[in-house]
């Protein structure tokens, strides 16, 4: 019950702090920019169809949609970090913990709470603006990415582990310090993807196991490349395994066996979190 | 309320050293020390919110983390904060819910408790814009709304006005007079020495006095006799009963006086060949003896009125 409470609270605090209403401004605008860039492109493709094939064009969009995922996913892994990391810290420093823990209520209750908000709050953010995004681009062009559920699933997660990292160190550290680190950390797992792609394509073991670490450590990297995969077409899917190197693009998705660590991983960081906030004298 | 050689180190710092003492039910109890006593730490200790080195702390009979027996207290901190975002009303309808007051009498508690600390026309203005005093009566409301048997208050007046302090010293009688028990964490001495029943002095994390205001203040303790001129005779006199402890042409304060040598002291220094004008009993103030009681008087708060 209390859990509940503390989740109402932290959506309520986004929506008076204006934080709902800021970003879902900006994105309106970032949508109907991208809507008229793609619109431009399309007619661009129509004006050109005897040198551009529709499936060249349905290429150029994915490669589009696959660039807004990155910009997408790694604003909405920054902004999940910020959105966590003073949610312990931040009312500890305050005082509002002082008064709200000589309550009947469990340390764990509060965080879950905290947690389970947040989640709420970003992953209701991800599917209605991807799902407009993707809408958008589907009405100016006809194209539609292959499994755009599972893509912004897979977002929501990396977004997710974000948000218990963050929270996870806001038992312990201050706001800023936590903010900046899970962005570094996210940083670092994304380029952990890249890097294994590399390794891959030179045969490096010793890089590959690394990276292999690094995913385990720090899932954000898997998750991202999960969402990469699944607004891949089946022909980007081949040109890019041609390619020894490619930023943008993957060539298989995370195992299952990864995504059970991935949730495993996100139960385990939360436990420490709340046995680190037992302990904590306020 | 009990506490039994209760400890907390923070580091290397001795924050509690063995605080050993109890409170029972109904009473206002008031807590004195100077800054760094461990009086704070004590009622965090009392609350759960933070974790004792060794010894025990109960609350109602029951450990500090007991959700059932924290249904039963409210906490005023002494540096708090609330949810500037949330209007008073919505502060008190928070707590109202974390405590799990029953919905069908959240809105009278919520009204009477706004009513209680003079909040009534601002219940719902955001916290964020009330001045600091009226944010700590807002504290003291969130402390009262679930009607709690036990209340720890940490410095509730220390940034209200002499209206104020006054409109909660009657806050604390009306607590004590429905059985409430006060736990009162307090510089103000004069507020102290007003409503509580029973004072602790604590010092360096150990009590160093306690009991009733009689008891750690005692009768009078000193007598300032008036007279129509001092000669050596009445001085070696007075001497005979205690430690002169300033004297004139017309007038003699003798200290550790106890109030039923008064009299010889009079017969004394008259038959000393004294001509007596006026006899003043003087009792200690709780100041005095606060001060007495520290190791070290000159570190105690210059606002220790």
């Amino acid at each position: 019950m209390s859990i509940l409470i503390f989740a109402s609270l932290a959506i309520a605090e986004l929506g008076r702090r204006r934080v709902i209403a800021a970003v879902g401004a900006l994105t309106a605008a970032c949508i109907v920019l991208t809507g008229w860039a793609f619109s431009k492109l399309h007619q661009y493709a129509l004006a050109h169809a005897a040198t551009i094939t529709r499936g060249d064009e349905a290429m150029a969009n994915s490669m589009q949609v696959i660039l807004l995922a990155h910009m997408f996913g790694m604003v909405l892994a920054v902004g999940a970090a910020f959105l966590a990391a003073p949610a312990i810290a931040g009312d500890v420093e305050s005082g509002v913990a002082l008064a709200i823990l000589p309550r009947p209520v469990r340390r764990m209750d509060l965080l879950l709470g905290k947690f389970l908000g947040l989640a709420v709050i970003t992953i209701g953010f991800v599917f209605l603006t991807g799902g407009v995004e993707f809408a958008v681009v589907h009405a100016v062009t006809g194209y539609s990415p292959p499994h755009p559920l599972e893509a912004l699933a897979y977002i929501s997660a990396g977004a997710v582990v974000l948000l218990a990292l963050s929270l996870a160190g806001s038992t312990r550290f201050s706001p800023i310090a936590v903010g900046i680190v899970a962005v570094a950390l996210y940083g670092v797992s994304w380029i952990g993807q890249v890097a294994d792609a590399v390794a891959a394509a030179y045969h490096n073991g010793a890089i590959r196991t690394a990276c292999t670490i690094i995913s385990l450590l720090i899932p954000s990297g898997g998750m991202w490349r999960g969402a990469i995969f699944n607004l891949e077409p089946a022909m980007l899917a081949f040109a890019s395994a041609q390619v020894s190197v490619n930023p943008i693009t993957v060539t298989s998705p995370p195992t299952q066996a990864y995504l059970i660590w991935t949730a495993a991983w996100i139960i385990a960081v939360l436990a420490g979190a709340i046995a680190t906030f037992n302990r904590r004298d306020i | 309320m009990r506490t039994d050689a209760l400890t907390k180190f923070y580091g290397p710092v001795t924050a509690l050293a063995g605080l050993t003492m109890s409170v029972p039910r109904g009473e206002i109890f008031g807590f004195l020390g100077p800054n760094g006593a461990g009086k704070t730490t004590a009622v965090k200790l009392l609350l759960g919110l933070a974790r004792a080195t060794s010894g025990v702390a109960r609350v109602l009979g029951e450990s500090p983390d007991d959700l059932d027996m924290r249904r039963r207290i409210g906490y005023l901190p002494e540096l708090f904060r609330y949810q500037d975002w949330l209007s008073a009303r919505e502060v008190l309808a928070l707590h109202c819910a974390l405590a799990g007051l029953r919905r069908a009498r959240r809105r009278g508690a919520i009204d009477d408790s706004l009513e209680l600390v003079g909040l009534t026309a601002r219940r719902d203005d955001r916290v964020g814009s009330f001045s600091k005093g009226m944010q700590q009566r807002l504290g003291l409301a969130v402390a009262l709304v679930a009607d709690p048997e036990v209340v720890f208050l940490d410095e509730p007046t220390s940034a209200l006005d002499p209206v104020g302090r006054r409109d909660v010293r009657e806050v604390l009688r009306s607590l004590k007079a429905r059985g409430a028990t006060v736990f009162l964490n307090s510089h103000m001495l004069s507020e102290v020495e007003q409503v509580c029943d029973r004072v602790a002095v604590v010092d360096s994390g150990r009590v160093v006095a306690l009991g009733t205001l009689a008891e750690l203040v005692g009768g009078p303790k000193r007598v300032r006799i008036g007279l129509e001129s001092m000669s050596a005779e009445c001085a070696a006199a007075a001497a005979r009963f205690g430690q002169i402890e300033s004297a004139d042409g017309t007038s003699i304060v003798i200290g550790d006086v106890e109030a039923a040598r008064i009299p010889d002291v009079v017969a004394t220094l008259v038959a000393a060949g004294a001509r007596i004008v006026s006899v003043a009993p003087e009792s200690q103030t709780l100041e005095d003896r606060f001060l007495s009681l520290l190791r070290k008087p000159d570190d105690v708060d210059p606002d220790l009125r």
